[in-house]
């Protein structure tokens, strides 16, 4: 039962991956290759991740680099045509993802090349694989999930774009608005909602929001507005330590449990609930709860 | 929003030396400090107990917030505290039953909170339906002076152990224990599990009577 839906994970991958080999010119978008997986857009990046073992957008640069570098080998094509086939405006930018995938420029590859000497293939794949292992397996022992269900939240928000570093100043207009009206107690939650991976969204587009459980009859003002978060069944897992690594207990969550779960995800972020104050409290004791959102199992 | 230039205080790091917590017992004189704090007694977890621990962060949290919208001094709220008392003095945590523990929960606090804005925080709370153990809560001034203290790492119900070298530490020194036990909790115990949980104990000991 659970081998088989880790393989329907894989089928689903693949079929994604076959499209993106035959369309590496196309539209390779986020919202159109989840389409095609049947995966939701909220979940789909990090489920490819888990099973590829690179990011999407990493894939896609390899696969053109890689076919660059086929161009190189095996065409007189100048340099700055297979760059711009590759997607990059410019030489330059080209020369350094070249030399970030090949260990060495293009040029440098393509004389080499013709000196008969082949640049091994093994060398990046045993690279690849160790990335892989470090992003996906650190941490001690088996991971504890839990699935749980959680019941529907009225929560006040603050909306931040950018990156996920600056949220602080969020966290901030929404805990000194409540806390001086009085709506910060023992009951109050911390929640965040994260609709977008960092490694696929660029920075300045990501959207999270800052959230904290209030009563119904909360009043918005301002840029301080209030959402229910939809309840439903969950898989959670508790993060220990600094916030910088939540993106480390994802991409274990989705590579080590999700695939051999027998489950699906629910079309909703995932949240993510702070049970300390980042203030006063040093990064590697920070707790927080990381809640994918299943669908029913039905 | 007004927003202050002036770096925000972390009065645990500002006394350093007053959480200095090393795995064998060591003295260290405690100056004055500046709490918030409310009492109660009985089993540690209990209802009484997580009202008011509740009670006390709401306040802390309502004052400091209030404060911070008004563009006044920041400052990170600091983690809970609390002392442990016996009415029998010969009686201690082993001997005694839980529902006969007093004890009075602390958040240390800088001291130019006034009781003015405690009571504003307490009647802000109350209007949005909190506690109504927050009007409980009350501003104290504690001197300890001379403490043993020393870190304990593991669950609270093995503090025991601990307490014993801390004991037998204050005799070597001709000193012995008086006043209240402390405790400084460093750990969140709804996650770590309890042989990780970090405790500075704390004790305030005198010349012993001969």
């Amino acid at each position: 039962m659970k081998k088989s839906t880790e393989q329907l994970y894989r089928q689903r991958i693949l079929h994604v991956q076959v499209h993106i080999q035959k369309n590496l010119d196309g539209n390779l978008s986020l919202e159109a290759l989840a389409r095609r997986s049947y995966f939701s857009i909220y979940h789909f990046h990090r489920i490819f991740k888990a099973v590829v073992g690179e990011s999407l957008q990493e894939h896609i640069r390899r696969l053109r680099l890689e076919r660059a570098a086929s161009h190189l080998k095996h065409t007189d094509e100048s340099i700055t045509n297979i760059a711009f086939d590759a997607g990059y405006q410019t030489h330059e930018a080209f020369t350094r993802a070249f030399k970030t995938v090949f260990g060495c420029s293009p040029s440098y590859f393509r004389n080499r090349i013709s000196t008969s000497q082949e640049i091994t293939a093994q060398d990046r794949s045993g690279k690849q694989t160790r990335q892989e292992n470090d992003n996906l397996f650190t941490g001690d022992g088996p991971m504890k999930v839990e699935t749980k269900n959680i019941e529907s939240m009225h929560v006040a928000f603050v909306r931040h774009v950018g990156p996920y570093n600056d949220v602080g100043e969020a966290w901030d207009r929404l805990c000194t608005h409540l806390g001086k009206e009085g709506c910060l107690g023992s009951g109050s939650q911390f929640i965040g909602i994260c609709y977008d991976d960092p490694e696929v969204t660029p920075p300045e587009k990501v959207r999270y929001d800052a959230c904290i459980t209030v009563d119904e009859d909360f009043i918005p003002a301002g840029d301080i507005a209030i959402q229910t978060i939809a309840g439903g069944e969950y898989a959670v897992t508790t993060h220990f330590g600094p916030y910088e690594k939540l993106g480390q207990t994802y991409s274990r969550l989705f590579g080590e449990w999700l695939l051999t779960s027998g489950r699906e995800l629910r079309s909703q972020p995932c949240l993510e609930f702070y049970l300390n104050d980042p203030d006063g409290t040093e990064p590697e004791d920070l707790i927080t709860d990381i809640c994918l959102p299943l669908r029913s199992k039905n | 929003m007004h927003k202050t230039k002036a770096e925000k205080i972390d009065l645990y790091k500002l006394h350093k030396d007053q959480y200095v917590a090393p795995k064998r017992p060591q003295l260290v004189d405690i100056e004055t400090a500046e709490y918030l704090a409310i009492s109660g007694r009985g089993e540690p977890g209990g209802e009484e107990f997580v009202a008011k621990v509740g009670a006390l962060y709401g306040t802390a949290y309502t004052i400091k917030m209030t404060r911070k919208f008004t563009g006044e001094q920041d400052y990170g709220i600091c983690k809970l505290q609390c002392q442990w008392w016996f009415d029998d003095e010969r009686q201690d945590f082993s001997s005694a039953p839980k529902e006969h523990w007093n004890w009075k929960l602390l958040i240390r606090t800088p001291d130019f909170v006034r009781d003015n804005e405690l009571a504003e925080a307490a009647k802000k709370l109350l209007e949005k339906g909190k506690e109504p153990e927050v009007q409980q809560v009350g501003l104290e001034s504690l001197t300890e002076g001379l403490c043993v203290q020393m870190l304990h790492v593991g669950p609270y119900d093995q503090e025991h152990e601990t307490i014993s070298k801390m004991v037998a530490f204050a005799e070597q020194q001709g000193l012995e224990f008086c006043e209240r036990h402390h405790e400084i909790y460093l750990s969140d115990p709804r996650r770590v599990p309890p042989e990780r949980l970090k405790t500075i104990l704390r004790h305030p000991v005198r010349k012993k009577s001969r």
